[in-house]
């Protein structure tokens, strides 16, 4: 009892032949390097801890310290969990998740003295790769994931090692410090990892093109909020479309079938607001409901793939006004806004058939026209009048609206990034005094002025316009295209687009939002930048359609692609099988052929030829005969070339045990190469068969 | 098992011969990967599927790297020294291989030990297995595992073969033997001077702790800074009959044991002897070769 709590409190020191240092600087840069993307997202306190217990155990390495003491163990690892749990509140999401496992192994680190700990650390590095493409797969991530897994090998290979030189007699251990330090910085090692790396690549391609997916997913995705990046949101309040402007990330791809639609048609449906409290705009009570009847398709339909990058939130977005969509579970509201029963947390791709010019909503519910006419009291007096004045002036909806675009139009309006935040009467102070905003700016003032003149008007977020790119044939929609705009009700017509933004400023709908921002704002909105980007963005999009969203449909499309018949998960399960014991086994064979065998020397290779021919006639060489011996033994047997077999045989004992020359050498290649030996007593020309014939 | 393949070397070892399993770190990746697997398919996402696929590309390489490691290798013989019993043997195993490949982190595991070894590809290479002996006569090694966990650990490639080479077991000789039975000789039909310590001085040597003090050279010792004690010689060579039916103590093998001492001191101390061991009759002689067939016949008797 006594020792076990004496061990406890004072660990026994590692000997020096347990853990050799280069064992463990590999799995701490293995660890470090995989858990580099998660202590990114940390709070920087938890992030420095597990730098710091990382940093002490290469130290602890380095200058043989001793293990930490249970007790002080025990502390520092509770300690680090309440750091978590302060960090990231109650709330159970994957972030806490893989913040706990980096902890834990931060923790493990400080008894890490023996090979078990050693390889379990190495291998849950993998793990906390895959665990980092929950929260972003883009391509540069590849470059993460090559290195995490090449420096696990490593740590891996490295620990072999230790174990290999433990079972080792004593009297065949080297140094261990020797062995170590020369272990630490050898490029071969390196390099046998990372050939066993590029090895398994056939096998797990082969495994990720075929091993079945899941259509379903087995259990519910957690709701959580992106870290770091933002999408639109189902809200709006000023300043909350300005601020994606600065977000050059895509929001999304599309590739139509057919020509793409002129920019003014490209509005992308996102959340439809209905309700306002005087600051924001919010969605309504009955935004989730089905629509009955969703628009027809018609020939002015357009069919077109999405790819969506993910974003946490449940809708997808299509342009108006969507038809079907072939995304898992996905409906059409009463908003006619595409919505999915789960966030969207991976790279997804879906099928969409909109139909622009439908006619929607006919008629209007009279809740729905309470809500699109409701203004809170007593705000934006001067919006009111204005309204009023406007109303007796156009009794007609149509023209009223047609005046107010109009008068945005003529009237010193200006687009612009700068925000000013508004007070209680927004609506007034911008459309009176400041003139200056971005489109929501406009949107909401517009909405309360229609409001205020009786026209059922709502407000739609989405985004609008993108990038065509005209080598990839797709369009690129950033977060910067974030958008917004207003919808009204009008008799007989159902609800209208209409886009103040476009009347202030044309070029926002036509060029984008690139357009209306003074140039030369910064640096890395430069014209060739861009340009960059774009280039870049073309890659991804190629990496996001066959890697990423590769799902089960995909799997199909890939199978019927080969020229096989539409398969059942099981069915696929065989073929993978099948292919890969028929593919891998002789290429892993091939494989290690090539990479067991010492390379030969130049000489060597001649000597081989030589030997070759040689054993075309039948004439092998013992392995205890020396190639002198060998020649003077076969020289009998020989009909002609007996002579320049001794020399040749002379020649090579010369090269290959004496000092070599190079004279000699390429002597020797090239008698070898005119080396045609004959067999006495046999048929002369037993490889000049065809030669008859002639 | 034996009869899937020769068993003795020399032999090549062939893939019926070689097994295969994970080991238990194996087993825990496997584990790990499943969870991959699980969370990567749930939530639909390829690149996790991916790395996961990537270990498991690893894991199937590292298994054919592991068989690959032992298929073909070949086992040429298997020598051992004799020892005396409750020593540890070492059985001397030569390899090489066929293919001219390196074969990295090999070991080859008895019952009482691991040694662990490379194989360079060109030359032969010797590992020493220790086998721990217990009883005197031959030993055989039994089953020898000739196994690998190249390249990382995950999988235990192993093949069993049995050296048909046995190693000798001497009996231990006993740790205070009764004295030399000197002159006791009569019953052998010959007569034997005496080695007296008034005979003629014959040489100084080391001193053994069996040497009584009047023997020691003292002015000798000073000189040298070691103990050395005078050796007498009788002018007739001596000679001494051990008799296994004479030998005083309980039991064949405690007789054994003390024949064994006998005949070590006797050669240690250079005089000629003759050993009876009921039927058998070796001697009188003196020398290595006479001590190792005395030795080896002890080590036989009875067996």
């Amino acid at each position: 009892m006594t020792t076990a709590l004496e061990r406890w409190f004072r660990p026994r020191l590692p000997g020096p032949g347990e853990l050799t240092p280069a064992a463990v600087y590999w799995t701490l840069a293995a660890f470090l390097v995989a858990a580099f993307p998660h202590l990114m997202a940390m709070p920087p306190a938890l992030a420095a801890t597990v730098v710091a217990l990382i940093g002490w155990r290469g130290m602890a390495v380095w200058r043989g310290w001793r293990p930490v003491p249970g007790p002080v163990r025990v502390v520092l690892t509770l300690t680090l969990l309440a750091l978590v749990v302060i960090a990231f509140g109650a709330s159970w999401g994957r972030r806490l998740a893989t913040a706990l496992l980096c902890v834990m192994l931060a923790a493990k680190l400080m008894e890490m003295f023996r090979v078990r700990d050693l390889r379990m650390v190495a291998s849950v590095c993998f793990f906390l790769v895959a665990t980092q493409f929950l929260f972003n797969e883009r391509l540069v991530y590849l470059s993460y994931l090559v290195a995490g897994c090449w420096l696990a090998t490593q740590a891996l290979g490295q620990i072999q090692r230790i174990q290999v030189n433990q079972r080792r007699g004593q009297d065949r251990q080297a140094s261990p410090g020797a062995s170590g330090t020369s272990g630490l910085l050898s490029v071969q090692s390196l390099r046998q990892s990372g050939r066993l790396l590029v090895m398994a690549l056939p096998v797990a391609l082969i495994l990720f093109f075929l091993f079945p997916r899941l259509a379903q997913p087995l259990w519910g995705l957690p709701e959580e909020a992106m870290d770091g990046r933002t999408g639109l949101s189902d809200s709006m309040s000023p300043g909350s479309i300005s601020e994606l402007f600065l977000d050059h990330s895509p929001a999304f791809r599309v590739e139509f079938e057919g020509p793409p639609p002129p920019p003014q048609m490209r509005y992308w449906r996102g959340p439809v607001l209905w309700r306002f409290d005087g600051n924001t705009w919010q969605r309504a009570f009955f935004s989730d409901q089905r629509l009955s009847e969703p628009p027809l398709e018609t020939e002015a339909s357009i069919r077109y793939r999405m790819q969506l990058e993910p974003h946490e939130r449940r809708w997808l977005l299509a342009m108006d006004h969507p038809v079907s969509s072939t995304f898992p579970e996905s409906r059409i509201t009463v908003d006619h806004h595409l919505i999915s029963r789960r966030p969207v947390t991976t790279l997804s791709q879906y099928d969409v058939v909109s139909t622009p010019d439908a006619l929607i909503s006919p008629v209007l519910t009279d809740v729905q026209r309470n809500m699109a006419l409701h203004l809170p009291q007593e705000r934006n007096p001067r919006t009111r009048a204005l309204a009023e004045e406007l109303r007796q002036q156009y009794a007609d909806d149509q023209a009223l609206i047609n005046a107010v675009l109009r008068w945005f139009n003529e009237e010193p309006f200006y687009y612009s990034l700068s925000v000013t935040p508004l007070g209680r009467h927004g609506a007034d102070e911008f459309l009176f005094d400041l003139r200056t905003g971005y489109c929501e700016y406009y949107a909401s003032a517009f909405a309360i002025l229609m409001r205020s003149a009786g026209i059922p008007a709502r407000v739609v977020t989405g985004y609008q316009g993108g990038f065509w790119s005209e080598s990839g044939q797709y369009l690129l929609v950033r977060q910067s295209d974030a958008h917004a705009w207003n919808e009204v009700w009008l008799e007989g017509q159902g609800w209208v687009r209409v886009d103040p933004t476009a009347a202030v400023a044309p070029d926002r709908i036509r060029e984008g939002s690139r357009s209306v921002v003074e140039s030369g704002r910064a640096l890395r909105d430069a014209g060739w930048l861009m340009n960059l980007r774009n280039q870049y963005d073309r890659v991804q999009h190629l990496w996001n359609r066959w890697v990423l969203g590769f799902d089960a449909e995909r799997q199909q499309d890939f199978l019927q692609r080969l020229g096989l018949p539409e398969m059942t998960a099981t069915q696929i399960g065989l073929l993978m099988l099948a292919a890969l014991s028929l593919f891998l086994l002789p290429l892993t064979w091939f494989l290690f052929r090539v990479s067991g065998q010492r390379p030969l020397s130049r000489a060597e290779r001649a000597w081989k030829t030589v030997r070759r021919r040689l054993a075309r006639l039948g004439l092998h060489a013992q392995p205890s005969e020396t190639p002198r011996e060998f020649a003077g033994r076969i020289c009998r047997e020989l009909d002609s070339g007996e002579r320049q077999l001794v020399q040749l045989a002379i020649m090579f004992s010369q090269l290959h045990y004496g000092v070599p020359s190079a004279r000699l050498l390429e002597q020797f290649e090239r008698s070898a190469q005119l080396f045609r030996p004959l067999r006495r007593g046999k048929n002369r020309f037993p490889r000049l068969s065809f030669g008859r014939e002639l | 098992m034996k009869r899937r393949a020769p068993a003795n070397p020399p032999l090549t070892i062939q893939y019926r011969q070689v097994f295969i399993l994970p080991t238990r770190f194996g087993w825990t990746l496997a584990l790990l990967m499943f969870a991959m697997l699980m969370g990567s398919l749930n939530f639909n996402n390829n690149l996790g599927l991916l790395t996961t696929f990537i270990v498991a590309g690893l894991a199937l390489n590292s298994m054919l790297m592991a068989y690959h490691n032992l298929r073909g290798l070949r086992l040429l013989h298997c020598t051992a020294k004799p020892v005396h019993a409750g020593d540890t043997a070492r059985l001397v195993v030569t390899l090489s291989d066929q293919d001219g490949r390196s074969r990295p982190a090999l070991e080859i595991r008895s019952h009482d030990g691991l040694s662990g070894f490379d194989l360079d590809g060109i030359n032969l290479e010797t590992v020493e297995i220790p086998l721990r002996t217990h009883q005197r006569g031959w030993l055989s090694p039994g089953r020898l595992r000739i196994q690998t966990s190249h390249p990382i650990g995950l999988f235990e490639a192993w093949a069993w073969f049995w050296p048909a080479q046995r190693v000798l077991v001497w009996p231990r000789p006993a740790e205070n033997p009764p004295p030399l039975p000197r002159g006791a000789g009569d019953d052998g039909g010959r007569q034997i001077s005496r080695q007296t310590d008034s005979d003629n001085f014959h040489s100084l040597r080391n001193w053994r702790p069996e040497d009584p003090v009047h023997r020691i050279a003292w002015k000798a010792s000073q000189r040298h800074q070691a103990l050395l004690a005078r050796e007498f010689r009788a002018e007739v060579s001596e000679q001494v009959v051990l008799d296994l039916a004479r030998t005083p103590a309980s039991g064949l093998e405690q007789r054994i044991s003390v024949l064994t001492a006998w005949v070590m001191q006797a050669h240690r101390e250079g005089i000629d002897w003759t050993l009876n061991l009921g039927k058998q009759s070796i001697g009188p002689a003196h020398g290595e070769r006479h001590l190792n067939a005395c030795l080896r016949a002890l080590a036989e008797f009875g067996q």
